[in-house]
């Protein structure tokens, strides 16, 4: 057994796209060394993945190769088993709405959850690095619904001729929409194509118009910024003897598992999402940290949060044709604006093109089987009108016990218990969760009646996306993991970065906002570190 | 040397060698049986694909591009995650090997019927030969390829899950999941050319 020691100033456990914010920031600003640690393996390179594309839409394969480690298989709602270099953002929509600023502040404005320890303003200027590394394709909706200081890096993805009539028909049911931000070029962008609709977002885009962090990775790495070294599974943060700093990181190496890696570093950041850093941390209790590292509180793993959905297919007596930009949609922040005094029902709402109701079916209506030119023929008469697609995501405020625990029961090849989890409501939460979803279905059946058309069916989804939290932040050490920069509380060499940090999951995609929070821990990690130019 | 049937010849090779070799072989069999017979794939092709609108052509294409379909399958392949689970998905066995049997099926079929192969047989005999092979099979809903219970319902879900099959019902050029002039999106997508013309 050879026991390797890896040093350098900062050391950054996981690779997704929160650690892809700080890593750039960190090269940008500093002469820092700076060594990544992802446990999964390298993703698809750019090249394969018109191929890799090709095989999902005939076959469904999944495009990422061997993406995931063997033996994970969690109890609770795990947003996705990916784990390679990238993290799950190798395969997002590459969605970029901004929270609202009374996500802020909903205890103080509503008297529901709990106020995070920043104010939309104080993120504003992250929200815009994130949207320029990435390259945000936006339209500047309503500027008191939607305020920035500067404005978005290109213009927005246009609409197509099927959205621009859904607007149209929004706009008589009183709802002003635009065109989603998106992290896909409109134009070309810093070497990467601009989007040409492949329509294949998520799970894959093969031409790169989408931003996803291998970019950045791959950018970096051939300027010699960062070491980042795969296939290494951090297993254990190890305290210094005053219990106030981290040592170093104790790992494995997949390829050779029996020769223990250590990561020594003046900081470490953990950005490895919203299962993995909380995760990381209860599997590194011992002496002077016996619940866990960063767990003086009590609160590592709790606070899981996200937000549930309501959809629906509303038939128009419109001709759209789909399939010509079916993963792009409408979006307003109208109703994540409550007035004062109201009931906290919040939401936000987006519409697409949609095929559903419209597909080619092979028993008429009379029961009838058809073959030949009947089948096309009944296909054209049934889309002579159209389908739009609405969902709304709300607002689920999290319980204390919306958790991430250790499962004893199950444990990974290396012998460390897998974590298990489970979304709660608060009971606040619980008590607004049938008016919420009652409020939406109406304004689905409000939509429909306004454009002459029906709502097809809806569903609710209870599954709470874009999960976060876990590490949340707070002044308080008692109630809170990290402070409003994501440093622990415990741990002045400790930051916990992007998706865990959140306080809550407000009602709209939420991984802009991971990547602005990313980036305002690293403007303070930057603070210890050598500036550019220095060494 | 006498010809081997298709089924005959998995049979054989279901004797010889262990499971995981013969379902390769298998698959390998069958799309090879497949690209020598293409004759009655597009006999099939013909009956249940709207050939009116296709054209002969495009029917042959479109059997083609379901031939082609098939024999790229790759049995045991991960699928795409899904959100919110943790649980893995794989490919399943190969179709191939169930669509070349039921292709045989229906050659026997018009051998008892009109003592010629399937192929050789009118459209409108093919189409009632086809009619009948699909009594009893789930016809509520188009399925998906993998899954269709018959080769004559895969045929058809490979067709109209196409960007052809969607252009042709809109009798537009819409060319979904094609890469597209991102400009173009704004306008209502061009008309589809007749026949004649494509």
């Amino acid at each position: 057994m050879t026991r390797r020691a890896i040093e350098s100033d900062v050391c950054i456990i996981g690779s997704g796209i929160s650690a892809a914010m700080i890593a750039d920031r960190l090269a940008r600003t500093t002469s820092a060394s700076i060594v990544v640690v992802e446990a999964g393996d390298e993703t698809v390179p750019l090249t394969a993945r018109a191929a890799a594309r090709d095989r999902t839409l005939r076959y469904g394969e999944n495009p990422w190769g061997k993406d995931h480690l063997d033996g994970y298989e969690i109890e609770g709602p795990l947003q996705s088993r990916s784990m390679q270099v990238g993290g799950l953002a190798m395969h997002w929509g590459g969605v970029t709405p901004r929270f609202s600023p009374e996500d802020f502040k909903q205890r103080s404005l509503f008297g529901v959850g709990t106020d995070w320890p920043i104010s939309y303003e104080d993120l504003d200027p992250f929200y815009q690095e994130a949207e320029e590394i990435m390259g945000v394709s936006g339209e500047q909706g309503p500027p008191d619904l939607d305020p920035r200081s500067k404005r978005f890096p290109m213009p927005p993805i246009p609409l197509t001729y099927n959205l621009e009539l859904l607007k149209a028909w929004a706009a008589k049911a009183g709802i002003a929409m635009w065109s989603q931000p998106s992290a896909k070029n409109s134009t070309p962008y810093r070497g990467r194509a601009q989007c040409c609709r492949n329509d294949t977002c998520s799970p894959i885009c093969p031409i790169g118009a989408k931003y996803s962090p291998d970019f950045t990775w791959s950018a970096l790495r051939r300027s010699n910024s960062v070491r980042l070294i795969p296939r290494t599974l951090v297993r254990r943060l190890v305290l210094a003897t005053s219990a106030k700093q981290i040592s170093h990181a104790v790992a494995v190496d997949r390829d050779r598992p029996n020769d223990p890696v250590e990561f020594h570093a003046k900081q470490f950041v953990v950005t490895a999402g919203y299962t993995w850093s909380s995760h990381l941390l209860l599997l590194s209790a011992q002496d002077g940290a016996p619940t866990g590292v960063a767990n003086s509180s009590g609160v590592v793993g709790k606070y899981l949060t996200g937000h549930r959905n309501v959809q629906g297919y509303v038939e128009l007596p419109l001709r759209l044709y789909p399939g010509m930009n079916e993963q792009h949609s409408l979006v307003t922040k109208q109703f994540m604006r409550i007035k004062s005094g109201s009931r906290y029902i919040r939401h936000d709402l987006r519409v697409w093109e949609s095929s559903v109701g419209k597909t080619p079916r092979l028993i008429d209506t009379a029961g009838s089987l058809m073959l030949g030119d009947a089948i096309l023929d009944d296909w054209r008469e049934r889309t002579r009108t159209g389908t739009a697609r609405v969902r709304a995501y709300y607002d689920v405020i999290p319980d204390r016990s919306s958790e991430l625990t250790l499962d004893v029961s199950k444990k990974n090849a290396w012998g460390d218990p897998l974590p298990k989890l489970a979304f709660r409501d608060a009971p606040e939460s619980v008590e607004l969760r049938g008016p919420t979803e009652d409020s939406i279905k109406a304004l689905f059946d409000d939509m429909a009646r306004a454009g002459g058309g029906k709502v097809l069916r809806t569903s609710v989804d209870n599954f709470q996306d874009h999960p976060a939290g876990g590490c949340r932040m707070g002044n308080d050490p008692a109630t809170s993991v990290v402070d409003a920069w994501g440093r622990t509380h415990d741990h002045a060499n400790l930051f916990v970065a992007g998706a865990p940090t959140s306080v809550s999951g407000s009602c709209a995609n939420a991984t802009l906002t991971f990547c602005a929070l990313a980036l305002r821990s690293a403007h303070e990690i930057e603070r210890g570190l050598p500036k550019r130019g220095a060494r | 040397m006498p010809t081997l049937s298709r089924r005959g010849f998995l049979a054989s090779l279901a004797a010889a060698v262990p499971l995981a070799v013969v379902v390769r072989r298998a698959h390998a069999a069958a799309a090879q049986h497949l690209e020598s017979d293409d004759a009655t794939l597009i006999a099939l092709a013909e009956v249940v694909l709207p050939s009116k609108a296709l054209g002969k052509a495009g029917v042959a294409s479109a059997a083609n591009a379901f031939r082609d379909w098939g024999a790229g399958y790759h049995e045991g392949a991960e699928l795409v995650h899904g959100y919110g689970t943790s649980t893995l998905r794989s490919t399943g066995p190969t179709p191939l090997t169930r669509w070349t049997k039921q292709l045989d099926d229906l050659d026997a079929a018009a051998q008892t019927a009109h003592g010629k192969r399937f192929r050789d047989v009118s459209a409108a005999d093919r189409t009632t030969l086809v009619r009948a092979a699909l009594q009893g099979q789930r016809v509520d809903r188009m399925p998906s390829v993998v899954d269709a219970s018959h080769v004559a319902l895969a045929m058809l879900a490979h067709f109209y899950e196409s960007s052809a099959a969607a252009d042709l019902c809109y009798e537009a050029r819409i060319g979904k999941n094609q890469c597209r002039p991102l400009s173009a999106s704004k306008a209502k997508p061009l008309p589809l050319l007749k026949l004649s013309e494509r």
